[in-house]
């Protein structure tokens, strides 16, 4: 039983994680992402089209690079052109959801999905996705406490100014984080269509962009805390899947829905309880002009 | 003149938009079926005037501006909860989850009490702008006493909303009773005593919804530029320090432009349900929360902006559906909304095009 | 040498330099003295890459040298040491010197090695600092240090020092001379940005005056005085301050007792009507404070403030306001008005639900508009546009606007902060004049300012404050600065 639990955490956390760990670079870096949704969902149709022409692991490449591509008008919308950070990822959330079902109908004349792909193949029963989601956190946890750049990342999320005053620009390392956000989301929205399905569906990803958000601000915006906690809803998740088959009269007792709540619930009650003490970087949301005077 | 400058990027977005739009829809069928489909989605949307004028059929005409009119009412009122919040400087993203609370409280008023339509229909109304308030007095109780950022906040109680609403109460507790036949979704239909009245009787779906929508843009212009406590709030939305330094009770703004924020997408919830769904269905249909946030992006946060907004994109909505018996998706004016807020979020890139040519226009 | 050649630079309308020419050589203590807003930092920063010049350009050893950014500009050897610090709080003293240039090991930050490198460079300019600190614990004059070393760990030979000591303690400023003059010995050319001839006289070598944008004098310190730079800097023969006539000051409007609050420290003081009273103190010990709990922005957790004798309870802008205090802040685009709101519509803040600005729940525009135009008017702010943006009205017009609107509602305590700060000579005169006339009415003037000579021109009294506590009282007639100086560092021992 609680072999099968942690077997389905594996497959399901993967999206989550990778989302999670890309709004978490993107904050950092002190541009807002509240537009991982639609970069996911552009990551998760794109793999799994490319994925019909070509072996699916390069799908999944694919994926990332839409996800980049939408994270690139992200970050030409919020770093060049200082549009709200905010604004601008609901619009690409927007742009997305419908965009996505545009092609779907264009492309494949269907409302509800793709055709059918090859899956990712099973590395040790589980997609190679879920292995790569238990090493990557560790890695951008690695890149941003460890190296040049996540030094100047965490840097030009508190105080761009020090940043440029150093001799950085902080544009191009802003956008390269933002691009870097958009792929991982991206490759979290290819794990949907290539792992945990095989096939695009309309309603992809379903709030697990916004989810992957609840986890960055739940893991405090760090990496290893946003995994975490993305790992943790997925367990939820997981957990309510899993009743539902194995017990469904305790289903009765706990709804579906207020299962489906608990992570966003949980995220409130830790940001009502951590309160005041801010932990989000200091420079978040601000867009950066050297000549402003 | 300035009115209409600042107005301008809003414009040409939407035109861009709906241009980008036209291209992609010849280019995925071929131009002259993009040429019939967006002709078609136009006379859906604000009437089939040629043949009205040569069959004098007034159908042809009403019924189409009274399904944009439906749909503009609940953009409006969305777009006024985004909007209103925008005003004090705060970010509502949580209209879609103060809908559907709205929604349900006005599904649930609308069926299990019996009262004179006189009564019946303003309770419900009631309930409805007093769940999306309660819905929207978290997050503001959040921001004032722990410091939470509103956008994070309202963006967690949408999916709170969603999913204790769709996925527990809708399919749960609430669920119609009034057959054992499992077809039925949603919660009961409300009492005819709930139903919003048509203005245009059987030709159109078109309700009392869509005043209540005017007036309420009408009633939040008037009040942010006439009264001295709307002027408060603008002072607030631009600059928090100042106003608090000036004796504005900053935090009492907040409370009171979130409240009323969440009480408008409530009663967008309520128009939706008392007007045209008649009951809490299984799927709203539209993320018409969502969609408030384009309408109060692209109506620069004016209450009439706004108002005119909806009517676009409401009539659009209304009118995309025709451009289906051309094999045209009917999501074609969700893409033209969203491409349009994106191009409105490039307020940079148009300011400095429009600077450039009125530059030129000054000094020929 | 570093030549900045026929240096124009233009933001929007304003053109912030106009033709500036100047060099800069080796071991040179080259002191840049201008008002506020003259020009000098702007200068700078052309130098250092981050403001672009319409016209002009830079020449190293006669060399022409595009600087695009500040990374050009360290790699020329030019470092620079802004006004408002650009560290990173979260970060360790080390990490903020090596940003942007971190040694690695394997593509690893080596933050062994980093903290060696750097506590290498502090000693070798005779710095000490804990590199392993978070600059968040750090005081703001070691936080400065932590700037200089920045530049250094780079080896610069061209160091820019923006306004330097107007953060710092007399003390902590001596010890930074003392640095500077140590690294002009070992050749490296030092810039200093500065307004206080004081302080130029004895620190320089050379002196390069700016006025409105332009480049107007050069001098050498032992050929020139204080009066020669002053006339230079300001364009007219500055006379020597009028002496404000002794007032006679009646009641107490407003007195402290024992107030504790975050920066305040049991602070007791008494505010008499018809008298300006100077706070004197380096920034950051309390002065602010002191000011926010007088106009109601700040809570107090112990003490009480007492308002016309009696103790107030609830102690918000608004009570402060209807009680008859008025507050020209220190930051006027944070505070006093707002940019994107109309001249009339910033009059009417802070009385805006009343006479002449409302008529029960309704602006009332008629009177409004009469009584802007008339404010306008009676203190000269132009353009006399009462629709126009206040954010297109210059500073000068934005300070007397709030200064005119504060002073309409006849205020029984006048709190006012740095209120000359960035001004033009003849508004400073300005705005001087309307305190002057405000207690001559009796109204009671709190002054805080960290221009020690404009407190000691304005004030009748003079309370100096260190660490939120008084340190020192004067009354006018008992000034002595050296005195005073030292109380501002808490010195209590003459």
């Amino acid at each position: 039983m609680i072999l099968a639990l942690l077997s389905s955490v594996l497959d399901a956390a993967p999206p989550l994680v990778f989302a999670a760990l890309g709004a978490t670079l993107c904050e950092r870096a002190g541009v807002v992402n509240v537009g991982v949704e639609g970069m996911m969902r552009a990551g998760a149709f794109a793999a799994a089209v490319a994925a019909l022409a070509m072996p699916t692991p390069l799908g999944v490449l694919v994926g990332m690079a839409a996800g980049a591509g939408v994270a690139a008008l992200h970050g030409w919308l919020t770093i060049r052109l200082r549009s709200d950070q905010v604004v601008s990822g609901m619009a690409l959330n927007l742009v997305m959801l419908a965009l996505g079902t545009f092609l779907l109908e264009a492309v494949f004349n269907s409302p509800s999905s793709t055709p059918a792909i090859t899956q990712l193949p099973l590395w040790f029963g589980h997609s190679p996705l879920t292995w790569l989601a238990v090493v990557l956190p560790f890695v951008v946890h690695f890149v941003v406490t460890r190296t040049p750049w996540g030094l100047r990342l965490r840097a030009v999320g508190e105080k761009p100014q020090a940043v440029a005053a150093m001799g950085v620009r902080v544009a191009p390392l802003r956008f390269t984080a933002v691009l870097l956000s958009g792929a991982l989301a991206g490759l979290g929205g290819a794990a949907l269509s290539t792992a945990t399905l095989d096939r695009f569906e309309h309603h992809m990803p379903s709030g697990m962009g916004f989810m992957a958000v609840a986890a960055m601000v739940f893991g405090r915006w760090t990496p290893l805390g946003a995994a975490a906690a993305a790992a943790f809803f997925a367990f939820g998740n997981a957990l309510r899947i899993g009743l539902a088959s194995s017990a469904p009269g305790l289903l009765e007792v706990v709804p579906q829905g207020v299962l489906l709540a608990l992570p966003y619930v949980l995220t409130l009650v830790v940001l009502a309880l951590q309160g005041a003490k801010n932990v989000a970087p200091a420079a978040l949301g601000q867009p950066y002009d050297a000549e402003l005077r | 003149m300035r009115e209409l400058r600042g107005a301008l990027p809003s414009i040409l977005s939407v035109i861009t938009a709906v241009v980008v739009c036209f291209f992609a829809a010849a280019l995925t069928r071929d131009l002259s079926t993009a040429v019939d489909a967006f002709i078609a989605m136009t006379w859906g949307a604000f009437g089939d005037w040629p043949r009205f004028f040569e069959t004098g059929n007034a159908a042809l005409v009403l019924r189409p501006l009274g399904e944009s009119a439906t749909k503009a009412a609940i953009l409006t009122f969305t777009g006024l909860s985004v909007t209103v919040a925008f005003r004090v400087g705060l970010f509502n993203i949580g209209a879609q989850g103060q809908l559907v609370v709205g929604a349900l409280a006005a599904a649930v008023v609308g069926a299990k009490v019996d009262l004179p339509a006189l009564l019946h229909i303003p309770l419900c109304l009631l309930a409805a702008a007093l769940a999306g308030a309660l819905w929207a007095l978290g997050p503001a109780l959040l921001k004032l006493k722990r410091g939470v950022h509103e956008v994070i906040s309202t963006i967690m109680l949408n999916w709170v909303a969603v999913s204790l609403v769709d996925n527990w109460l809708v399919v749960g507790p609430l669920r119609a009773t009034s057959s054992g036949d499992n077809s039925v979704s949603g919660t009961d239909q409300i009492l005819a005593s709930a139903e919003l009245p048509r203005l245009l009787g059987d030709v159109s779906r078109l309700n009392f919804g869509f005043v209540l929508a005017v007036l309420a843009a009408l009633a939040t212009w008037l009040f942010l530029t006439r009264f001295t406590r709307g002027f408060e709030w603008r002072a607030i939305g631009l600059s928090q320090d100042a106003a608090r330094a000036s004796g504005i009770d900053v935090e009492r703004g907040f409370l009171e432009a979130m409240l009323l924020a969440g009480a408008f997408a409530g009663l967008g919830g309520a128009v939706l349900i008392l007007g045209t769904e008649l009951k809490y269905p299984a799927s709203l249909g539209a993320p018409w929360g969502f969609d408030g946030i384009a309408m109060a992006l692209i109506g620069q946060g004016h209450p009439l902006g706004v108002l005119a907004t909806s009517t676009l994109f409401g009539g659009l909505r209304a009118g995309g559906t025709r451009m289906q018996l051309f094999g045209v998706h009917k999501s074609f004016p969700e893409l033209m909304q969203g491409l349009a807020l994106l191009l409105v979020a490039a307020r940079l890139m148009w300011d400095r095009l429009i600077a450039r040519v009125w530059r030129r226009k000054e000094s020929p | 040498m570093i030549s900045l050649r026929h240096i124009t630079k233009r933001f929007g309308g304003v053109t912030a330099l106009d033709d500036v020419s100047l060099d800069i050589k080796s071991g040179e203590r080259l002191a840049l003295i201008g008002e506020n807003g003259a020009g000098k930092s702007s200068l700078m920063n052309v130098l250092y890459g981050l403001y672009h010049p319409d016209s002009g350009d830079v020449t190293f050893d006669g060399q022409p040298v595009r600087i695009k950014t500040p990374a050009d500009a360290l790699a020329r050897g030019v470092g620079m040491v802004h006004q408002h610090f650009t560290l990173v709080p979260t970060l360790s003293v080390t990490e903020n010197v090596v940003l942007g240039r971190e040694p690695t090991k394997f593509g690893a930050l080596d933050l062994q090695r980093a903290r060696r490198e750097v506590d290498a460079t502090c000693a070798k300019f005779g710095f000490s600092l804990d590199t392993g600190a978070r600059v968040s614990d750090l005081s703001v004059g070691s936080q400065q240090k932590v700037e200089i070393v920045k530049a250094l760990h780079r080896g610069v030979t061209t160091l820019i020092l923006d306004e330097p000591t107007a953060v710092l303690t007399p003390s902590e400023a001596d010890e930074l001379f003392a640095v500077t003059r140590k690294l002009s010995d070992e050749g490296l050319a030092v810039v200093l940005i500065s307004h206080k001839l004081r302080e130029v006289l004895m620190f320089s070598t050379r002196i390069a005056v700016m006025r409105r944008g332009k480049k107007v004098a050069e001098a050498i310190p032992a050929e020139t005085t204080p009066e020669q730079l002053a006339e230079l800097m300001v364009g007219v023969r500055v006379e020597a301050p009028p002496q404000g006539a002794s007032a006679t000051p009646g009641a107490t409007v407003a007195a402290l007792e024992r107030i504790t609050a975050p920066g305040l420290r049991e602070l007791s003081l008494s505010i008499r009507a018809g008298e300006i009273l100077g706070i004197a103190g380096v920034d950051g010990n309390g002065q602010r404070e002191l000011a926010e709990v007088l106009t109601g922005l700040r809570p107090w957790d112990g003490g009480a403030l007492h308002f016309e004798g009696e103790p107030v309870v609830r102690w918000t802008p608004r009570a402060a306001r209807e009680r008859g205090v008025a507050h020209v802040p220190e930051d006027r685009l944070r505070r006093a008005v707002i940019s994107d709101l109309s001249v009339e519509e910033n009059a009417s803040l802070g009385r805006h639900t009343r006479a002449p600005f409302a008529k029960g729940a309704r602006i009332d525009f008629e009177t409004r508009r009469a009584h802007t135009t008339a404010l306008l008017e009676a203190n000269d702010v132009r353009p006399r546009e009462p629709a126009l943006r206040v954010g297109a009205l210059s500073g000068g017009n934005q300070q007397k606007l709030v200064v005119g609107r504060e002073l309409a509602s006849e205020p029984k305590l006048l709190v006012v902060v740095q209120p000359t700060r960035g001004l033009d000579i003849a508004a400073v005169t300005a705005v001087r004049e309307l305190l002057r006339e405000q207690r001559r009415r009796g109204c009671a003037v709190l002054l805080v300012s960290l221009d020690l000579d404009e407190v000691l021109e304005l004030s009748d009294r003079v309370l100096v404050m260190y660490g939120g506590q008084l340190t020192g009282e004067f009354a006018r007639g008992q000034f002595d600065e050296r005195v005073i100086g030292r109380r501002m560092l808490g010195i209590l021992d003459a």
